[in-house]
């Protein structure tokens, strides 16, 4: 009887506060389907009497939202598939390979990763004015190629890949690279989807970067065009909405597929270090 | 392939002086069993063998021409190791086919060749499962099938056996031999069980801390051990073993003085412990008492007790009768004089 | 191979396998490491020429001087004291409460993760959107409880408050899954032997969970405290790229930006960098001091 009590006392806990997460989410989305008239009007209605689907199809057009998406994809795409490049490559190193100096610059570089990187926003952004990269892809894009962190995650998996495996395939007539791409990867493909996913996550939603390395509009990624028509369409909150929507929701849909690997290379990455 | 180890030295990371000075010699098509306690350097031996780890000093000579430098890769040995090594995320036949795959056979080549190695070893019905949905004797016939795919000159075995059930066991053991034979290939593998050895091996090889301490067949290691080790290390039950000093007063003039002087220890196998003499040539007679009798499978093993020793026999029939004084004999076949350092310096059974 | 030593030829492989990230890790992190600390002292700075022709401390006087900044560091810390105990503390229970149902829990952890996939701008967005003044949710629901509305977004008093709404709202999910990992490496026999010893289910929390979620708590606390330091996504979202009324959510990130994007004052920008990773860094250290010593304390396993 306690016992069920104190069930019921949990299960309503969980769910109010669910309900508050949620709240934003469902609200976003019931105000991105009316008219404007309908979504400041007092008291408020939780339907729109006719679902304004045209809402996304008006903020779609009401600025470059197609060429946001594809700047978000490139961007994300190239650093994300960059990263896992370099930092296979050197969690390879540390792990396999044998060369001087390797206990010495892995601590500098674990030491690195407490370094934050909002400290490093102003040389990195004069680095690169001289380079005369503000404003080009390149800027949003070289800068995030390396990440310790992600390195680091690896060099654990592959850490803990058995040795033998490395030997066999010596022994079938693999070279390192051909070890490294042929077994070492695909046998550690669920850390390796891990950590891209929170990549993804990262890049996708970066903000501050891009709002600083760009000017012009065509070079806007996602969150930063949606702040620029913030101002551009003042108080049409449906159409904002729809337009918040266009942002959240790639995100949205790869989380609830990838799940699984997001919460495992969360946990994995901070706990096992 | 004929595979020689010379002058062996080796000393890597907080291991000092694994090998002092091996020498040893593989011939070709045989299989070799290297049999020892763990610790006792069977699997650095065969990790030098295999490329793996390169010697302080000495020579390793692949029929006459020297690899010590060469790299694994160049070597053409197979491996099997005691996890298998399997790639987990491929397919039995992409494992198998994995070492074609890197000689850059064309893909049908290699997946009609992966088909007749895994026919070889028995696995052609699972070729399309990953080694995690196999079983354990499974992973090992598919894990020698990838090791025999390079055609290798010699193929090396790291304790093939040591993961598996007792009845898998035989039955691999028996496969082992088969493929071993059907190939003609030089085979050397590592085990710490002697039945393993004693089984197949055409030839076993009892290391121990570092040192080779007898090289022969099954035979030779049971009935002519070169030192305590070996003796005590192959046979079951264990050879009993009794200082010297307790048992002198009872033996016959049968072994010369200026050996006995030399012993320290006798060892007697559990087989010369008997009741009765048989028309054989006996060393001692020895009162002792039966303390308790087990039957182990087809043998009674009957605990003695001597003195302060305790032996076993596995020559004394069924007695009702224990705790009982009794006179026994010891056989001089399957008795061997031990001196200080453990060397035999005299057996029974070569003077009869 | 086992037993190989480093050579120069194998040292020389493996910096071509390390040179990718070296490279981009050296332009684009350590070199910008010294070179900010450096450039917190040039006092006569320009930046097109990148020349210096002055060095000095005069960064961290005018930074003393500045009435924003004491703002900034104001704020910050508010926001710091209060965002990063409430977060623990609420992903703590909602991990706790998680852990102990049967059914569910993976959809409720599903829910409370959802807020950190989402772009930061985005949301704050649609919670600015929630705090209207007359066309809110929140304050329709709040007048339902008979409380006045209240301009969440426009006066002083309140704007500090809906930040941190926002930061916690969104914060809690990570951090709840940090905790759910670090409840799930308790390992269930310790549960199993004090029941068998008769301890109540409050006594296995202060005796088992506690102790042993130590080393959890202090992670979650320092990643809660870095992270809250540093904002100024939300800030740029919910007060559409302002700091707030009479700049009251003025934190010293934004501070950063607006000295160096906005009024071009790197230098500047730059000391102010240096005294926000100095915070970070002081309450860090003693965060972890406080915990490991209690650790001792509760008897709880080193850090």
């Amino acid at each position: 009887m306690k016992k069920a009590c104190k069930n019921i006392i949990s299960y309503t806990l969980l769910s109010l506060g669910a309900a508050v997460m949620l709240l934003p989410f469902i609200w976003m989305l019931v105000t991105s389907l009316k008219t404007p008239a309908e979504a400041i009007v007092i008291p408020k209605m939780w339907l729109p009497k006719t679902l304004q689907w045209t809402n996304y199809v008006q903020a779609w057009h009401a600025a470059p939202f197609a060429r946001y998406y594809l700047n978000s994809l490139l961007v994300t795409s190239v650093t994300t598939l960059g990263q896992l490049f370099t930092s296979i490559l050197a969690a390879f190193a540390f792990t396999h390979l044998q060369f001087y100096g390797r206990r010495t610059l892995f601590a500098v570089l674990i030491a690195l990763m407490m370094v934050p990187g909002e400290l490093l926003l102003i040389p990195n952004f004069v680095t690169l004015a001289h380079l005369h990269w503000i404003d080009t892809y390149a800027a949003l894009i070289v800068p995030w190629l390396a990440s310790i962190f992600t390195m680091f995650v690896l060099r654990q998996a592959f850490q803990a890949q058995p040795r033998s495996t490395y030997y066999a395939a010596r022994i079938d007539g693999a070279n390192d690279w051909q070890y490294l791409w042929h077994i070492l990867v695909p046998a550690n493909r669920t850390t390796i989807t891990a950590v891209a996913v929170l990549q993804i996550i990262g890049s996708w939603n970066s903000f501050m970067w891009p709002l600083i390395v760009t000017n012009s509009d065509r070079l806007r990624t996602l969150p930063v065009g949606l702040t620029a028509f913030t101002s551009e369409v003042g108080t049409n909150y449906p159409l904002l909405m729809a337009a918040t929507l266009f942002v959240i929701l790639p995100l949205l849909v790869l989380y609830l597929l990838l799940q699984k690997y997001i919460i495992a290379g969360i946990t994995k990455a901070d706990l096992k270090g | 392939m004929q595979v020689k180890l010379q002058d062996i030295k080796l000393t890597y990371e907080k291991h000092h002086n694994i090998f002092e000075r091996l020498n040893c010699t593989f011939n070709d098509g045989e299989l070799v069993a290297l049999l020892g306690p763990s610790g006792s350097g069977k699997t650095t031996m065969l990790n030098l063998i295999a490329g793996l780890l390169t010697p302080t000093t000495g020579k390793i000579l692949f029929n006459e021409s020297d690899v010590t430098k060469q790299d694994v890769r160049a070597r053409n040995i197979g491996m099997v190791f005691q996890d298998y090594a399997l790639y987990p995320h491929l397919s039995v036949l992409d494992n198998i086919a994995f070492p074609f795959k890197m000689a850059h056979v064309k893909k049908s080549a290699r997946r009609k060749q992966a088909q007749k190695l895994a026919k070889l070893v028995h696995v052609e019905t699972q070729l399309a499962k990953l080694p995690r949905e196999l079983s354990g004797g499974q992973q090992q016939r598919v894990a020698i099938a990838r090791a025999l795919a390079k055609d290798p000159a010699i193929l090396l075995l790291d304790e093939p056996l040591s993961n598996l059930d007792a009845t898998l066991r035989i039955e691999l053991r028996d496969e082992i031999r088969r493929i071993q034979q059907t190939t003609g290939v030089t085979t050397v593998f590592v085990t710490h069980d002697q039945s393993d050895a004693l089984q197949i091996a055409d030839k076993i090889i009892v290391l121990a801390n570092g040192q080779i301490q007898q090289i022969g067949t099954g035979t030779e290691l049971y009935h002519h051990p070169h030192n305590l080790f070996v003796a005590q290390f192959v046979g079951t039950p264990k050879i009993n073993l009794i200082p010297i000093a307790e048992f002198k007063p009872y033996i016959t003039p049968t072994i010369p003085d200026d050996i006995l002087v030399k012993a320290t220890t006798i060892g007697i196998r559990s087989e010369a412990v008997s009741l009765n003499s048989i028309e054989q040539p006996v060393i001692a007679k020895i009162p002792a008492i039966i303390e308790k009798q087990n039957q182990f499978g087809r043998e009674i093993r009957t605990h003695i007790c001597f003195q302060t020793s305790q032996l076993i026999s596995t020559a004394i029939s069924e007695t009702t009768a224990s705790s009982q004084a009794i006179s026994v004999y010891v056989l001089a076949k399957g008795c061997y004089l031990f001196n200080r350092d453990g060397e035999c310096i005299w057996a029974g059974d070569e003077h009869d | 191979m086992i037993n190989a030593k480093p050579t120069l030829k194998s040292t020389f492989k493996a910096l071509l396998y390390l040179a990718p990230l070296l490279i981009i890790t050296l332009v684009f992190t350590i070199w910008p490491l010294i070179s900010s600390f450096l450039m917190s002292f040039y006092t006569k700075y320009n930046y097109f020429t990148n020349k210096v022709s002055a060095l000095g401390g005069a960064n961290f006087v005018y930074l003393w001087h500045d009435p924003d900044f004491h703002l900034a560091v104001r704020n910050t810390l508010i926001f710091v004291v209060i965002v990063v105990p409430v977060t623990v503390l609420l992903s703590l229970g909602i991990a706790l409460l998680l852990n102990r149902i049967n059914r569910l829990a993976s959809f409720f952890r599903t829910i409370y993760f959802l807020p950190f996939v989402t772009s930061t701008v985005a949301i704050a967005l649609v919670w600015n959107w929630i705090f209207h003044y007359n066309h809110g949710l929140l304050n329709q629901l709040l007048s339902c409880f008979g409380v006045h509305p209240i301009d969440w977004l426009n006066n002083p008093r309140y704007s500090l408050i809906a930040l941190i709404i926002v930061c916690i709202w969104r914060e809690l999910g990570f951090n709840i899954i940090l905790f759910l990992a670090g409840l799930n490496n308790i390992d269930r026999r310790y549960y199993r032997a004090a029941s068998v010893d008769g301890a109540s289910s409050k006594q296995q929390l202060t005796n088992i969970t506690w102790p042993l979620l130590t080393s959890t708590i202090v992670l979650v606390t320092v990643n809660a405290i870095i992270t809250s330091f540093k904002v100024f996504d939300q800030v740029f979202a919910l007060f559409h790229g302002t700091a707030g009324p009479a700049n009251a959510d003025l934190t010293m990130m934004y501070y950063l930006y607006q000295k160096f994007y906005v009024e071009n004052q790197y230098t500047v920008a730059a000391a102010s960098g240096i005294v926000l990773f100095g915070f970070i860094a002081i309450v860090t250290i003693l965060a972890c001091w406080y915990f490991r010593r209690h650790a001792k304390l509760l008897g709880g396993n080193q850090l």
